[in-house]
């Protein structure tokens, strides 16, 4: 019941923060969400706890809204005397702001980061939210609830309200004491914290899981632990920004940093030994552990002790030696190996800004038998060139289990596969039901979970059913969904261990600069006319084929392609996507697409300087790399999705070359009709980009494209044929199209809920899809191949 | 028409305020030594060498003559120079016995009068020694408060925010008179609502604004039928104390020197052989925080701060000397304003939504929605923008341009969004009874250029008004005709 509260309390919010939400269809539902909250995994009830209510009851503090609708705080906090110094205020709702131009501000970032959900990050001042997934987070990176509550208020400018220094205690005092350690492939539950152990056995069922060799009550095993820098790293040039000191210690209150080195010490933990109190548990009893453990609000953490695992053969692999990692990326593996074992948990980096080599850093550290998943087999393809070029790995080792490849599987020690082929619960075929026997038979040391976001819960329960693995690393750009689910994830796989700030990555060159703007197409006469007389779903064929928008999309084009770019062009509309591709004669991708042509496309568009410009549907949204594209021209998007903008800009993301030399390297053009609904939409893509720091710039006026000689749709004639043809096409044309994998696709109602591609599935097991095919037969017969015949 | 009203504040500088004055009243000014200084240091720079070239000369000179002063190159300067000297009627033009050649000759009053100020002579100016020393005396920062308070309840008022902050009836008549604030009554119940201009004028910075304010007091005392000298007289007194001085403040960097002027600027002034409508005048003042008098009756008062501010807004020099910059701008459309002042907070509350308030600071964000409302009442987006990028925190100011342009370019695209229609006044006919007459009249319209719309198929079409008159007279002699 609390959880509902929490869900509906999270909408209202995000309301109040810009009004628009509630008005768009709400996508990346996942309907099967309910009822996969009573599997495996459930929710410990301090998830759930709503902060207002925390603070209202307690310490009957409401907010108070003054005469303008504000919260006023300013009865429940006071001004320290040396405020000027330190660098943040803390809302009692939970939100905390941070001066960017703080001098401490770089010790109060790691912090927050550490302990809270980035809000919005752009130039000078960063809000921050605490959740209680953040402090479950901060807590299974090893901060404690004291050491929390301690330096937040060191770093506050004002008090601490009180509501919030209970809210910290009610969220972590009962999270992160007890962990789940897989050693010599037995299981312990372990903690530190012998009353908490104590409790637990006094459990009947506890008591019930526990192995004991003689069934004489044994008394706890007392060991000590020695935490190790097990990460190693090839050390590039960069001096270590750790040790470092800290510029401008002169104006650095000395308790805030005092605090900070002890917490920076507390990160290595180098050589620091520690009594653990620890019992070995039955397998076959963990998983009602696991369950029972977080009825009782101790949910279990899972380490993994690799480096005593003796069952599982090591792996022969190691990074290159050439191989360097740039900071940050050493950052969020720090807090994965943080204590000399491995944590489950996500990590979120931009696109672009190498999280595949964290990735294969994180298998050649751990070096057990490693289980890659991701979301397309173009992006299968690309883990594993990423793996040869960056480690020692070679073709033997990796295996590739995808409906196009299939690697032998036997004796090899990487294994890249999708979702969707892990998902798949319809019959296969021999040679692959073949190789999931041997998958599932085998005991994963690592699992890396690319793209994360996009997977539905269930379908990944189904995946964690088939994988057994000892720890798990999910990586991501773009940790939010409409719907908010995305913080089930934290119990799931575990607890983010790092985001990265866009905007310092940006500055320090690691990722492109990239100059984001709207285009605004004023609908012309006659389909704005249409436009507001239609109100089936083919208004929204209306405005993606408005022909100032097409005219706008085909200057950028040209003039793009004269200075040499690389030009992507994303519609969600297959309709409109072909549409233009053919009219201005450049190649496509769409779902219906197969494997060798999509490879073909691409290999093309990156290597022959005559094919500048691609046009993707969002089959491309995700794991394809496109290293060359500087250019990304949006036509038409999904709706309002904050993280379909988000995972599109990382596209042209890549770092390019000669950074530095001009202020842009890349761009990002959202073509957008003026007065439709697509105005609303694109404010609100556009905010999670917006929140972290980039700046759209409106162009209201393309200068030139008057002057611009043949363009299409000059002349109203023209215009007007286009029109009629747009009225011609039926309902379906004007549907997104339907990407497997995706929520909605699932729910058409289909027999087998998820499925490969049409040209995949069919060499596969021939058990296509019939909305799919009815979909993809009624449309591309005449029109998709002649345009790719060239590329044959 | 377009439902927005559309008035641009006005704020003349003391030269182009001087010039609406009629001929005798700036006569009867340059009688005071303090005016005929103030007004010579108004002067473009070639204008002031040409008064000091004939100041002790008597006689006219001829317009030749004046020509031959100036070489071709700066013809501009000096066509410049004579029109501000003649604007101020300080120079007159006469026609030479003869009447031939005209001249311009100095106005007699003036040219006694800064003789007067230049090599002395005449009364010497008010001072307070005969009082002896203050008991109440205050110092700057007390001045500063009470400078401060009075002006932000003007303020307040203005907003209609704080209750507490009751002005007397003349200050809220002159609010009315001068546009800033609109009266009207309901249920008997008298209401004030600020106006369009009200709003531009808030958003101005307080030594513009005081200007403004002194500008439209000076309209507000003249149409009144009371006599303006004594009272300009006093304000150019006023700054005088002021601008001789304590304006050296900051261009001294001499410690010594800025400690002995801050004591000058804690020069009083005695209330003493000053007529009573300056004395009203006097309470005016003391009420808007301009000067400071601890008692109506007391026979002392400080000038403020705020009237330096008038000073070198004279000069044209827009300085904000009560704040700092308070506002830090986000790309994300958020707004931090450092500020405990409830009338910055009021003002932010004008343009912004509001969602927190922390002791010192209060997030606010800009929205679609809160910048249209602004534009309603009559705020332009430059407005915003402008008042943002004076009181733009130290840290933002780093930033070049200030405000990052997709900022302000939103801004402005949200209160364009308003301005997509345009309007075209017309007259409707309708009700033809014959498709025919309803032709008959649309072509010769449209051959007249005049038609805006039709629509056939019910007979309505408009005409522009300008051509409705004819248009009539047309159909009438169509009429009997057809009808004949």
């Amino acid at each position: 019941m609390g959880k509902k509260k929490v869900k509906k309390r999270k909408y209202e919010e995000d309301d109040s923060y810009i009004n628009v939400e509630q008005n768009y269809p709400v996508d990346d539902d996942d309907d099967d969400f309910e009822e996969s909250r009573s599997g495996v995994v459930s929710l410990p009830a301090a998830a759930g706890r709503d902060l207002d209510r925390i603070s209202g009851s307690s310490a009957g503090t409401d907010a108070i809204c003054d005469q303008f609708g504000a919260k006023d705080y300013r009865s429940q906090m006071t001004m320290k005397k040396d405020h000027a110094c330190r660098p943040l205020y803390v809302a009692p709702d939970g939100h905390i702001f941070l001066e960017s131009f703080s001098p401490v501000y770089k010790h109060a970032r790691d912090f927050l980061i550490a302990i809270s959900e980035p809000i919005c990050r752009p130039k000078f001042i960063h809000e921050f939210r605490l959740t209680p997934y953040s402090l479950y987070a901060a807590v299974s990176v090893g901060l404690d609830t004291d050491d929390i509550i301690e330096y937040l208020s060191r770093l506050s400018k004002t008090t601490i309200p009180d509501g919030i220094i209970e809210f910290i205690k009610l969220c972590t005092q009962s999270y992160g004491k007890v962990k789940l350690v897989l050693k010599h492939n037995r299981y312990y539950v372990e903690s530190t914290h012998v009353s908490v152990m104590q409790t637990l056995l006094k459990d009947g069922e506890i008591a019930k899981c526990r192995k004991t060799d003689s069934g004489v009550e044994d008394p706890l095993s007392v060991s000590t632990v020695v935490g190790e820098n097990v990460l190693q790293l090839n050390k590039g040039d960069l001096p270590d920004g750790s040790n470092s000191n800290p510029d401008g210690d002169a104006e650095v209150p000395k308790d805030i940093y005092d605090f900070y080195e002890h917490l920076d010490k507390e990160d290595d933990k180098s050589t620091e030994e520690m009594k653990v109190v620890s019992f070995e548990v039955l397998q076959e009893q963990v998983e009602t552990l696991q369950k029972r453990c977080i009825q009782m609000e101790y949910p279990l953490l899972a380490e993994y002790d690799f480096r005593n695992d003796t069952i599982n053969p090591d792996l022969k692999i190691d990074l290159k030696p050439t191989t360097v990692l740039r900071p940050y990326q050493e950052k969020s593996l720090r807090k994965m190996f943080g204590n000399g074992r491995a944590r489950s948990g996500v990590i979120v980096l931009p696109c672009g800004a190498g999280k595949t080599l964290v990735g294969v850093t994180a298998a050649c550290t751990v070096r057990k038998r490693c289980m890659v998943l991701c979301t397309s087999g173009v992006a299968v393809e690309q883990w594993r060139s990423q793996f040869k070029m960056w480690s020692t790995a070679d073709d033997s080792m990796i295996c590739r289990f995808t409906s196009d490849a299939k690697d032998r599987p036997h004796g090899c020690s990487i294994a890249i596969s999708t979702y969707s082929m892990m998902g798949h619960t319809t019959k296969r075929a021999y040679e692959s039901e073949k190789v999931m026997e041997w998958i599932r038979s085998q005991e994963w040391g690592l699992m890396i979970l690319d793209e994360v976001h996009t997977i539905p819960a269930k379908q990944f329960r189904r995946v964690l059913t088939v994988v057994q693995s000892h720890c798990k690393l999910g990586l991501t750009a773009t940790l939010v969904r409409e719907d908010d689910k995305i913080s089930d994830l934290n119990f799931l796989i575990g607890p983010k261990l790092y985001e990265a700030n866009w905007m310092e990555l940006q500055d320090g060159g690691y990722i492109a600069r990239v100059q984001c703007a709207e285009v605004w197409c004023p609908m012309t006469p006659e389909f704005y006319r249409e436009y507001l007389a239609i109100k089936s779903r083919k208004r929204m064929l209306l405005y993606v084929m408005n022909p100032n928008k097409f005219r706008a999309c085909q200057f950028l084009v040209r003039f793009h392609e004269q200075r040499n770019d690389k030009i992507v062009v994303f519609s969600d509309n297959v309709f409109a996507l072909k549409e233009y591709a053919i009219r201005m004669g450049k190649p496509y991708i769409y779902g219906p697409t197969t494997q060798g042509e999509r490879l073909q496309i691409l290999q093309n568009f990156m290597h022959n300087p005559k094919v500048n410009t691609i046009f993707i549907s969002k089959v491309g949204d995700n794991s394809i790399d496109l290293p060359a594209a500087n250019v990304l021209i949006q036509v038409s998007s999904h709706g309002g999705s904050r993280r379909q903008e988000a995972q599109r800009l990382g596209r042209i993301l890549r770092a390019k070359k000669g950074s530095l030399v001009e202020e842009y390297n890349a761009f990002f053009y959202s073509l957008v009709s003026q007065d439709t609904v697509e105005v609303a939409f694109s404010t609100k893509r556009q905010r999670f980009l917006v929140n972290q720091g980039y700046a759209f710039k409106a162009i209201t006026k393309l200068t030139g494209m008057d002057d611009e000689p043949n363009l299409a749709f000059h002349t109203k004639a023209e215009q007007h044929q286009l029109l009629q043809k747009v009225l011609a096409a039926s309902d379906i044309d004007a549907e997104e199209e339907l990407v497997p994998g995706e929520a909605n696709y699932s729910s058409r109602g289909s027999s087998s809920t998820y499925t490969k591609r049409k040209g995949a599935m069919s060499s596969l097991s021939g058990a296509d899809d019939s909305v799919y095919m009815e979909y993809s037969n009624s449309k591309h017969k005449n029109n998709i191949h002649d345009l790719f015949k060239r590329f044959r | 028409m377009n439902g927005i009203e559309r008035v641009k504040l006005e704020c003349k500088s003391l030269h182009q305020y001087l010039c609406t004055l009629p001929q005798a009243l700036l006569e009867s000014l340059y009688e005071h030594p303090a005016t005929c200084t103030v007004v010579f240091r108004e002067l473009p720079q070639l204008a002031k060498y040409y008064v000091m070239r004939v100041l002790f000369v008597d006689k006219p000179i001829t317009k030749v003559a004046v020509t031959s002063w100036a070489t071709n190159e700066a013809r501009s300067e000096h066509t410049e120079a004579v029109a501000a000297l003649c604007d101020l009627h300080v120079w007159n033009e006469v026609i030479l016995p003869g009447g031939v050649s005209s001249a311009y000759s100095l106005s007699f009053t003036f040219r006694k009068n800064l003789q007067k100020t230049l090599i002395g002579g005449g009364e010497s100016w008010s001072s307070t020694a005969h009082l002896g020393p203050d008991k109440h005396a205050k110092d700057v920062a007390e001045l500063d408060k009470y400078a401060t308070e009075r002006w932000e309840a003007l303020l307040h008022f203005l907003v209609g925010s704080a209750s507490n902050s009751a002005i007397s009836q003349d200050l809220q008549d002159l609010l009315v008179q001068s546009g800033l604030i609109r009266v009207g009554e309901e249920d008997g119940r008298r209401y004030t609502n600020i106006t369009a201009k009200g709003f531009q004028f808030l958003l101005l910075d307080s030594g513009s604004q005081v200007w403004f304010f002194v500008l439209e007091y000076l309209n507000w005392v003249r149409d009144r039928g009371m006599n303006l000298v004594p009272i300009l007289r006093f304000i150019f007194e006023l700054s005088f104390s002021s601008v001789g001085k304590v304006s050296k403040v900051c261009s001294l960097p001499n410690v010594t020197w800025s400690q002995s002027t801050k004591a000058k600027f804690l020069q009083d002034l005695p209330t003493d052989g000053k007529d009573d409508r300056v004395l009203q005048c006097l309470q005016h003042f003391r009420e808007m925080g301009l000067v400071m008098q601890r008692k109506r009756t007391s026979r002392r008062f400080y000038p403020t701060r705020l009237v330096i501010n008038i000073a070198s807004r004279m000069q044209n020099s827009s300085s904000s000397a009560l704040s700092t910059g308070f506002i830090i701008a986000e790309t994300n459309y958020r707004i931090y304003a450092y500020t405990n002042s409830e009338l910055q907070y009021a003002i932010l509350a004008l343009f912004c939504e509001m969602l927190y308030r922390f002791p010192n600071v209060c997030v606010l964000q800009l929205t679609r929605e809160s910048v249209q409302t602004a534009v309603v009442n009559g705020i332009t987006a430059d407005q915003i923008l402008h008042f943002i990028r004076a009181n733009a925190h130290p840290d933002m100011l780093k930033n070049d341009p200030v405000i990052a342009p997709t900022l302000a370019d939103q801004v402005r695209l949200w209160a364009m969004e308003r301005d997509r229609l345009t309007f075209q006044e017309g007259v409707l006919y309708n009700q033809f009874l014959a498709q025919h007459d309803f032709e008959v009249l649309r072509n010769y319209a449209r051959e007249l250029g005049a038609l805006v719309w039709e629509n056939a198929a019910k007979r309505n079409m408009i005409v522009t008004k300008d051509a409705h008159d004819q248009v009539k007279r047309y159909w009438k002699r169509y009429k009997k005709e057809s009808g004949t």
